[in-house]
């Protein structure tokens, strides 16, 4: 059995940006599935734990892992919405983006959208196939039907009031020209403004929560920091909370409030963004921020760490990087190390800041923190 | 002619100082349309690209996607021809200088004694036109390192066999000795005897990605193209990689071209730097030189949007809109529909006009006909007087950037027809602007010196 | 194992080979394992097995007909008698031939028809598909308009036409048959290849200097030729079951020990309530086609050159 993840306890508050860094393989993308459930069962399995979940507006916490499915599709999409690496694979290419965005407006906005295009009252089963209709899963019958004099003028203003709601979201994202690009399909926009798209429709319902799950690793530089502002800026005016998950540390520095860094499924380090990129505690963190090349450093002299992520197949427990790491000591490699507070809001799950009495193991067996002054 | 040919090569290969040398490189792909496959027009993946490669350096390529850095590696590695111009090796100071003399003149303007000279040299050095020997000569001195780890390694191939193919090809080794030299090359990238009778998916990225290392060593080749080599790589891998790729470097004597996208590694590993955006050439220089004083508002809007390196001075270097299609790229300088800091002399052009229309989303869709002049004047005719009317006032508004309406010389309308013409302007030039430092921005080079005069 | 293993060191080129043939088996044994643990090849494989043995054994299991044993013998004595009758385990035909002997030794017909069909089949296919992906332009637009041309026509009926010009032979099925069924391969062949042709690899080989037809033979075409396994493991399940279908209208010799061939002469006794003659033949037929079609199926998953990159 492969722990992909493996005891990972996050907080996420509300308005605030929280950087998840890892390395392939360190399990950052199977954690923010798991906040949906959306990683399939099986071959997957949800060993324990829990996602505890606040929405706004009801104040009511729930536990994402274990309400009904029903409940959890009304959460998905709408109180937390999640934007992908990968805009091309994430959108359908069978849908124009306008029939992309009407889909999330008409699972959980219906009711709103009713209220605004003013139809209180009609016969019985005008709301569902209304609701079909901007869906666009209208039978042949029930388009016929919607040709006919109530229906007609009914669906006109909720297509209006649709369209509207579409290209206001699209232009919230600095789409330029969004009633051209409503009527485009995938293939016909660039990797940038794909990611736009994907955006508005994660934005759409004004979520609670929105997983950016390494959103600008497909996009060009130039387009990829106008991306990070775009998000930033919808943050500021949502007070949505971000998760925002990427290998890219420097990324994570430039957005994030609090940075937690993952590694072989684990979370090794939590910190203020500030805390983390000027005094990081745990090995690992620092030898990620070593080896990012810079002019200054001389050429074949890059901090590389040696060796690669150990197997997650059944791991006995230990420091999962104490192969690596250049100040393991024996412990390392017989007990796991907890993640504690070891600095105000500071957390990190090393020996090096342990005291070996409250362990109660020798000194010697200790990693020796003295390694590192001295290289 | 053979003979010297022959005796050429011999001491190009021992003294030239440039090892490879690109001169007007051109590099175009058809776009067929429709069931007869005919030719709608050609993207200009790489479009009069010149540059040089020094032994011993390495340069860095560095651009967007679609910039044609990835075409321009392939051309200069012989994978794809060029359309126009080429790829010359080996050249010795004294034809590399007589070739450049003979290329800056123009081709109407040489003697038939200097044509001559030209299809000699041509002959000589040229990789796609020169004699066959020299050719595999080559062929064996320049080898890639591709970007995709997965895609470079044949599956259903043992390391041994990938490893060691290349000698096979030029039957270097066989048998013992064959497998001996495979266990040297793996040793000199980190891996060892243990990993030659394994497929490639039973290594991480990094593995294969010193296996594909490996094999491009295994002919002690003088030049590799590193297409990409770390960008699928996590950082601390990568900076295994780039350390074996310098380590490598100093114990063969290689040269290296190092394509990326990336400005950290390429402002790491690069002696020098070729900055590319839409098929050509906006900056080169040192390395250093590029990095701290750019000359191109392109580079410093990727030094500005690189998270790292961005400073808050850089920050009004947020490039808008979207890179333009390269099958029409604009005129003057390519990158002036996006540029922050562009004048009246960068080559507005028609194309600008439709491009204005459409990302302020007013509806083109009134024009009944275009009467095209040039690049640079068109007449456009519409259905009605009014949508006429929207359009001159939609050139006149402050949507359209300044510059671009003091570069119009004529913006008529009469009755449905709107006349629109903007000061032609020349193709911007590379200058020099310092110490082996070049750019093709007319804001840093003379090629216009009222700007000059006015900054 | 690393005994040679100082760097630098030399293995000796036999020690490299055994080595290298261990991985490549185990690699074998990989797809064997799989193939077993998954239900569909499992169940396909073990019926294919059975007729194998069936076929291959069919002159240990019955004595053969002098003087052509691919002739049933005829026991005019015994006509149209049911199974379980003394002599005649499956009974006998309307013209006294043994049903058990037509089971039998149908399957060696079978065998016989499918593998030579799918081996001329594969071949020309390949070839043909090879040479229009491989080398693209010109040769690939004659080609395939060529394909399309063949694939225009209904299979069957396309088949039929065939046979029926050439006459009433075992020998004429065959050809009919591999007429058909050659541009499913070259087409399956072509797209592989085009697909495989922009692999990093094969720019690889090109940059180290390898000829050609070298780099068609090792990195190309060993890398798009699964879908072909497979397509030939399905197709030796569809040519029996189009021959019987072409020998069952009578496009077959008389009296030939083969399933389409039996139906054919027990279809009138039926209605009679002589079932056995074309039920034990029609079963044969189903259940050699499902046979081959599962284990195609099942190779598919199990070759899946994806399932191999992880």
């Amino acid at each position: 059995m492969v722990h992909a993840v493996d005891g990972v306890t996050l907080d996420i508050h509300e308005g605030e940006t929280l950087g998840l860094v890892g390395e392939t393989g360190s399990g950052k993308s199977v954690t923010a599935k798991s906040l949906l459930r959306l990683v399939p069962t099986p071959p997957g399995v949800y060993a324990g734990g829990e996602v505890s979940f606040r929405p706004r507006n009801s104040g009511e916490a729930v536990d994402l892992l274990r309400i009904p499915d029903q409940q959890l599709r009304g959460i998905r999409g709408n109180r937390i919405a999640m934007i992908f690496q990968d805009p091309a694979k994430a959108l359908n290419p069978a849908l124009s983006v306008k029939q992309q965005l009407a889909e999330v407006f008409a699972e959980h906005r219906s009711s709103e959208l009713f209220r605004d295009a003013k139809i209180v009252a009609g016969p019985p089963g005008t709301r569902p196939l209304l609701r079909r209709a901007a869906h666009r899963h209208s039978t042949f019958f029930e388009r016929r039907l919607l040709d006919l004099p109530p229906f007609r003028a009914m669906e006109k203003r909720l297509e209006r009031e649709l369209d509207e709601r579409i290209a206001s979201a699209l232009s919230a994202t600095r789409i330029p020209n969004p009633a051209k690009v409503m009527n485009s399909y995938p293939h016909e926009l660039s990797g940038g403004m794909k990611q736009r798209v994907m955006i508005a429709q994660a934005l759409a319902c004004d979520p609670d929560l929105l997983i950016a799950d390494e959103p600008t690793t497909a996009l060009d530089v130039t387009i990829q920091a106008r991306i990070l502002d775009l998000i930033q800026d919808l943050q500021e005016q949502h007070h949505a909370a971000v998760l925002y998950i990427s290998h890219d540390l420097s990324l994570v520095k430039r957005i994030s409030d609090r940075v937690s860094v993952m590694y072989a499924g684990k979370l090794v380090e939590t910190a203020t963004t500030q805390q983390l990129f000027d005094d990081p505690l745990h090995p690992y963190t620092r030898a990620l921020l070593a080896a990012v090349p810079t002019a200054e450093q001389a050429r074949g002299e890059l901090a590389a760490i040696e060796g690669t992520v150990p197997e997650l197949v059944d791991p006995e427990p230990s420091c999962r990087f104490h192969s690596r790491c250049p100040h393991a000591g024996p412990i390392c490699a017989a007990r796991e190390p907890q993640l504690l507070t070891r600095k105000q809001q500071h957390r990190a799950a090393c020996f090096l800041y342990d005291d070996p009495q409250d362990l109660g193991c020798p000194v010697d067996l200790m990693p020796q923190s003295q390694v590192s002054e001295t290289q | 002619m053979t003979m010297t040919a022959m005796q050429m090569s011999d001491r190009s290969h021992e003294a030239s100082e440039y090892l490879v040398s690109v001169r007007n490189l051109r590099r175009h792909f058809p776009i067929k349309e429709g069931v007869l496959q005919r030719v709608a027009g050609h993207v200009r993946a790489v479009d009069d690209v010149s540059f040089d490669i020094r032994r011993g350096e390495t340069v860095g390529l560095v651009g967007e996607s679609g910039c044609g850095k990835t075409t321009l590696g392939r051309c200069i590695s012989g994978l794809l021809n060029p359309t126009e111009g080429g790829v010359y090796f080996g050249l010795e100071s004294e034809p590399h200088r007589e070739l450049d003399d003979l290329l800056n003149t123009p081709s109407d303007g040489r003697t038939a004694e200097q044509d001559q000279r030209l299809k000699e040299l041509t002959h000589l050095y040229r990789i796609d036109a020169m004699p066959k020997k020299r050719w595999a000569e080559y062929r064996r001195n320049c080898q890639v390192v591709f970007q995709d780890a997965f895609s470079s390694l044949n599956p259903r191939q043992l390391v041994k066999d990938i490893v060691g193919r290349p000698l096979k090809v030029y039957r270097e080794a066989s048998g013992s000795h064959l497998n001996a030299r495979v266990i040297e090359l793996l040793d000199s990238v980190g891996l060892g005897e243990q990993h030659l009778f394994r497929y490639p998916h039973q290594f991480s990225g990094g593995q294969r990605q010193r296996i594909s290392i490996a094999r491009a060593l295994a002919l002690d080749p003088n030049f590799i193209v590193l297409d990409e080599p770390t960008s699928a790589l996590d950082v601390s891998v990568q900076a295994q990689i780039l350390n074996l790729l310098h380590r490598l470097q100093q114990e063969h004597g290689l040269t290296y071209l190092f394509i990326t996208h990336d400005l950290n590694v390429v402002r790491h590993m690069s002696d020098r730097i070729v900055v590319m955006y839409l098929g050509q050439i906006c900056e080169t220089g040192p390395s250093r030189e590029v990095f701290q004083n750019p000359r191109h508002p392109y580079t410093e809007a990727l030094i500005a949007a690189d998270p790292t390196g961005g400073s808050e001075e850089r920050d009004g270097f947020r490039l808008m809109g979207p890179i333009p299609d390269p099958a029409r790229p604009p005129r003057g300088c390519r990158f002036h529909t996006r540029c922050p800091v562009a004048t009246e002399f960068c080559g507005w052009d028609v194309d600008d006009v439709v491009r204005q229309l459409e990302s302020s989303g007013v509806s083109i869709e009134g024009v009944s006909a275009v009467e095209r002049h040039s690049d640079f004047s068109a007449e456009l005719d519409f259905g009605t007087e009014a949508q006429a009317a929207v359009l001159v006032d939609q050139l006149q508004s402050d949507a359209v950037p300044d510059v671009m309406k003091r570069s119009l010389s004529q913006l008529k309308r009469s009755d449905k027809r709107v006349s629109v013409a903007f000061d032609p302007v020349e193709e911007v030039r590379l200058e020099r602007v310092g110490p082996e430092h070049d750019t093709a921005c007319v804001l840093h080079t003379n090629q216009y010196p009222q700007l000059r005069e006015r900054s | 194992m690393a005994r040679t293993a100082e760097v630098g060191g030399v293995i000796r080129p036999v020690d490299g080979r055994l080595r290298a043939l261990a991985t490549r088996t185990r690699r074998l044994s990989e797809i064997a394992r799989e193939s077993l643990r998954n239900p569909t090849t499992l169940i396909g494989g073990v019926i294919v097995v059975l007729f194998l043995l069936m076929a291959l054994f069919a002159p240990l299991l019955i004595e053969p007909n002098t003087p052509n044993a691919y002739q049933m013998p005829r026991d005019f004595s015994s006509v149209n008698v049911p199974p379980g009758t003394d002599g005649h385990v499956l009974g006998t035909t309307p013209t006294g031939g043994d049903v058990l002997y037509g089971i039998v030794w149908g399957a060696r017909t079978s065998l016989r028809l499918s593998i030579i069909v799918v081996a001329i089949t594969v071949v020309i296919g390949v070839a043909v598909g090879s040479f229009a992906g491989f080398l693209g332009g010109k040769w690939d637009e004659v080609l395939m308009r060529l394909v399309d041309v063949f694939l225009s026509v209904p299979e069957l009926i396309f088949a039929l036409a065939i046979a029926a010009v050439l006459g009433p032979a075992f020998g004429n099925i065959i050809l009919a048959l591999a007429v058909v069924f050659w541009v499913k391969y070259a087409r399956i062949i072509r797209g592989q290849i085009i697909h495989v042709k922009q692999n990093e690899y094969v720019d690889a080989a090109r940059v180290m200097g390898d000829k050609r037809w070298r780099i068609f033979l090792k990195d190309v075409l060993p890398n798009s030729i699964t879908p072909v396994v497979v397509q030939a493991t399905v197709d030796m399940g569809h040519v029996v079951l189009i021959g019987a279908t072409l020998s069952f209208i009578g496009l077959a010799e008389a009296g030939l020990a083969e399933w389409g061939n039996l139906v054919s002469e027990g279809q009138s006794g039926i209605i009679a309530g002589r079932w056995w003659v074309a039920t034990f033949a029609g079963a044969m037929v189903f259940l050699w086609s499902l046979a081959f079609n599962l284990l195609g199926d099942g190779l598919r998953d199990v070759l899946d050159p994806k399932s191999e990159r992880r």
